[in-house]
C-alpha cells in the first residue's frame, strides 16, 4: 500500500531545541492537507529556498498531530553532517518544504501476538511511533509490547521518556553507562528463547550492523521480523534509483529495491547485509 | 502587451512538433508513474524516460548518489527494466497522456543502441528516440561512445537506418570540443542535439579516505553545472542548424529562459524534479510569464536571440 501525494507541504518550524548533544526535537506546523503517516514512513523535509542543502533529507516521524487549523509533526534527529546540521539551525518561524509521507509502512498485526520493538540509536524515532500507533488504536491498548532500546553511552540515549506506554523497557549501553552492557541485540538474544514465534511479532530499526546481527540472530526462526533501513536519497519518490538496497527475490535472487518506494520497510529475511 | 493564451510555444523536433519546449530529464523521473500525482503531463512537450538497455540491468551498488556543493553526484550504473518490460507494462500507462513520449536509448555496443532502437519504434507510443551517448564502450576498453567524433557519426548513421522516428543526440560534456561532437551528430542525419549530460566528477570521505559514491565516480548534475552547460549549448548553436535541446541545471523560469537565448529550441529540468516533484510545472509557467511581459509573441523569437555586443550606455 502506498499513499499518494499531491504536493509539497509548506511547514513552519514550531519549536527546535537540543535535547542532549546534538540531538534535536523539531516541531513542524503543517497545512491540514498533509496526511497522517503511518508506522513507518518518512517524510523529506528541506529548508524552503536554500541551495545549500541541496537536497532534502529523509526523516522518520515522531509524532503527529491533528489540530483545528492545521498538523503539527515532530522530528527527533541526530546532527550528524552538512544536512542535518542546518536543520539544527533553524529557528521559530523559519520555512521548511515537507513532502509526504513516503515509503512502504509497517504492516500491523492484529493484537493476538506480543509486540517487541528493538532500537539503535535514532531507531528509536520510528519505534516510539509505532507504539504509539497500536496504544491509540482500540484493540492494541492492552497489547504487551516491549521495548529494548540501546546507544553508544547514557548521554547518548534519547527519545526512551515516550517509551514508558510499553508494557516494559530494557536498555542497553554499548559503555555499560547505563543498563545492559553491550549491544542491544545482545540483550535481545538473552530473551529470545522466552518468545514464541507464533505469538510474537518484531519490528526493529537501527544502524545497519545491529539489523544484521539481528538477521543473524533470527535465520533460522519463524518470528516474523519487519525493519526499517536508511540509504542516502535524492527524490525519495522512487524516480531517481538512488537510494537502493540489495534484496533477495522470490526465487532467492539479488536484486536491488528502493529504500524510498519498496521500503523503508522490509522483512528482515529479504534483505542482503554484505 | 500579448495575451498569454497567443503565445505560440511549439517547437518541431525533426518531424515531431512539441506543443512547449518544456520536459523532464532521463533519469530525473522515472518511466513517468510516480510523478503523474504532482504533474499534469497533458500540459508537458513531452515526458522522457529512464535510460533503456536491450536486456534489464540491476544497476551499480550503493552509495550511487551524494550531495555536493549547488548538486550531486549519481552512479546509478543504467538500472532499468529492460526494453521488452518498458513497452509492455510501463508505455501503456504513458499513452493515456497528451504528451509525447521521447525513450531514452542506451547501450554498450553499437549494436544494441541499433537494436533498442528498432524495438522502440516498433511500439505505439513512442515519438522520438533520445541515444544517450555517455555510455562506455565495451568494445573500446569502456571509454564513452560520445567522446571520438567518429563514432558518434556510426552510432547516430546506424541508430537513423534502424528507425522513422526522430532522433536526438544526447551529448557528453566530457570531451575537448562539443560542437565538433555535435557536427558529427548532424552530419549522420540526427534531427537534434540535447545537451548537456552529467560531468564525471569525485567526492571523498576524509575520515574513511573513501569514496562517497560506491562506483568511485560519477555524474555531476544541478545548479553547479549550468554555467558550462549555457557555454556549451551556445557554443553548438554557432555549429550546427537542427534543434537544441539544452539541459544543466535548470531550477527556474530563468534558468531555462537563458538556454533559449543562448540557443537551445527545448529544455530539460533534471535534477530539479528531486528536490520539487513540481519543478516542470513551475518552470513552464515561469516562461510564459516572461514571455508574456517581454511582449514575445512566438517563443522562436528568443531562441538564439543573445546580444553578443553589450549596449553602450547612455
Ligand atoms: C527512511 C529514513 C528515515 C530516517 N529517519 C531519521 C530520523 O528520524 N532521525 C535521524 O536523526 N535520522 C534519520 N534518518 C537518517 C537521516 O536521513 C540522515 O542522518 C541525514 O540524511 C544525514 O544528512 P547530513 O547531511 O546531516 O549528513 P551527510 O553529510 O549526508 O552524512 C553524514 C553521515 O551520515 C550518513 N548518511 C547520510 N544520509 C544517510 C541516510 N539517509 N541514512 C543513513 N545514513 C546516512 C553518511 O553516509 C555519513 O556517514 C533517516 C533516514 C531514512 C532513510
Ligand atoms: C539520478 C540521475 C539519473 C540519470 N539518468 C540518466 C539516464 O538514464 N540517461 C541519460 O541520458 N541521462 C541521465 N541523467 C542525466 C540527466 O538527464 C541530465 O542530463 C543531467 O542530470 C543534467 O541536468 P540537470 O542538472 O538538470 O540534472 C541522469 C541524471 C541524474 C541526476
Ligand atoms: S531517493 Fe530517489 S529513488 Fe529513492
Amino acid at each position: 500500500m502506498m499513499t499518494v501525494c499531491k504536493a509539497v507541504a509548506a511547514g513552519n518550524v514550531a519549536s527546535n531545541r537540543e535535547l542532549i548533544d546534538g540531538h534535536f526535537l523539531m516541531n513542524v506546523k503543517l497545512p491540514l492537507s498533509l496526511e497522517r503517516p503511518l508506522p513507518g514512513q518518512f517524510l523529506m523535509v528541506r529548508i524552503r529556498g536554500r541551495r545549500e542543502p541541496f537536497l532534502g533529507r529523509p526523516l522518520s516521524v515522531y509524532e503527529f498531530q491533528r489540530h483545528v487549523k492545521n498538523v503539527t509533526c515532530e522530528f527527533l534527529y541526530r546532527v550528524v553532517g552538512k544536512g542535518t546540521q542546518f536543520l539544527s539551525q533553524l529557528r521559530l518561524g523559519d520555512a521548511v518544504d515537507v513532502l509526504g509521507p513516503l515509503g512502504r509502512p509497517f504492516e500491523i498485526y492484529p493484537p493476538n501476538r506480543k509486540i517487541v520493538l528493538i532500537a539503535g540509536g535514532m531507531g528509536i524515532v520510528p519505534m516510539t511511533y509505532l507504539a504509539g500507533h497500536y496504544r491509540s488504536s482500540g484493540a492494541g491498548r492492552n497489547m504487551k509490547i516491549i521495548c529494548y532500546a540501546g546507544a553508544q553511552n547514557a548521554d547518548a540515549l534519547v527519545g526512551i521518556e515516550r517509551m514508558q506506554t510499553c508494557s516494559d523497557t530494557r536498555i542497553s549501553t554499548d559503555d555499560g553507562s547505563r543498563g545492559y552492557s553491550g549491544l542491544v541485540t545482545d540483550l535481545f538474544a538473552r530473551d529470545l528463547r522466552t518468545y514464541d514465534p507464533r505469538e510474537t511479532a518484531i519490528f526493529a530499526c537501527g544502524p545497519r550492523p545491529m539489523m544484521k546481527q539481528l538477521a543473524v540472530m533470527l535465520k533460522d526462526k519463524s518470528f516474523p521480523c519487519q525493519v526499517s533501513v536508511e540509504e542516502r536519497m535524492a527524490c525519495g519518490v522512487g524516480v531517481c534509483l538512488g537510494c537502493v538496497t540489495a534484496v533477495k527475490d522470490d526465487w532467492g535472487k539479488r536484486q536491488y529495491k528502493r529504500v524510498c518506494k519498496e521500503g523503508p520497510v522490509f522483512n528482515i529475511q529479504d534483505l542482503i547485509w554484505d | 502587451m500579448v495575451n498569454v493564451r497567443d503565445i505560440k510555444t511549439a517547437v518541431k523536433i525533426g518531424s515531431l512538433v512539441l506543443k512547449n519546449p518544456v520536459m523532464p530529464a532521463s533519469g530525473t523521473f522515472g518511466y513517468g508513474e510516480e510523478f503523474a500525482s504532482f504533474v499534469d503531463y497533458n500540459l508537458l512537450g513531452a515526458i522522457v524516460v529512464k535510460g533503456l538497455s536491450l536486456e534489464p540491468r540491476a544497476g551499480n551498488p550503493p552509495p550511487r548518489i551524494i550531495e555536493t556543493t549547488g548538486g550531486m553526484l549519481n552512479a546509478i550504473g543504467m538500472e532499468n527494466i529492460g526494453v521488452h518490460a518498458f513497452i509492455k507494462e510501463k508505455l501503456p500507462f504513458l499513452a493515456q497522456f497528451n504528451c509525447a513520449v521521447i525513450a531514452n536509448v542506451y547501450g554498450e555496443t553499437v549494436e544494441e543502441y541499433q537494436k533498442v532502437a528498432e524495438i522502440l519504434s516498433g511500439a505505439k507510443g513512442v515519438h522520438a528516440l533520445e541515444i544517450n551517448i555517455s555510455c562506455p564502450n565495451v568494445k573500446k576498453g569502456g571509454i564513452a561512445f560520445g567522446t571520438d567524433p567518429d563514432t558518434v557519426h556510426d552510432i547516430t548513421g546506424k541508430v537513423k537506418q534502424a528507425t522513422n522516428l526522430p532522433v536526438i543526440v544526447k551529448l557528453s560534456p566530457n570531451v575537448t570540443d562539443i560542437a565538433e561532437i555535435a557536427v558529427s551528430a548532424q552530419d549522420a542525419g540526427a534531427d537534434a542535439v540535447s545537451l548537456i549530460n552529467t560531468l564525471t566528477g569525485m567526492s571523498v570521505d576524509i575520515i574513511s579516505r573513501t569514496s562517497n559514491i560506491a562506483n568511485l565516480t560519477g555524474g555531476l548534475s544541478g545548479p553547479a553545472i549550468k554555467p558550462i552547460a549555457l557555454r556549451m549549448v551556445w557554443e553548438v548553436a554557432k555549429k550546427v542548424s537542427i534543434p537544441i535541446i539544452g539541459i544543466g541545471g535548470i531550477m527556474s523560469p530563468e534558468d531555462a529562459v537563458e538556454f533559449l537565448i543562448v540557443g537551445a529550441s527545448a529544455i530539460q529540468v533534471g535534477t530539479a524534479n528531486l528536490i520539487n516533484p513540481l519543478a516542470t510545472m513551475d518552470i513552464l509557467e515561469g516562461i510564459l510569464a516572461y514571455l508574456e511581459v517581454s511582449d514575445i509573441m512566438d517563443i522562436k523569437d528568443l531562441v538564439g536571440s543573445l546580444k553578443t555586443e553589450r549596449p553602450r550606455e547612455e
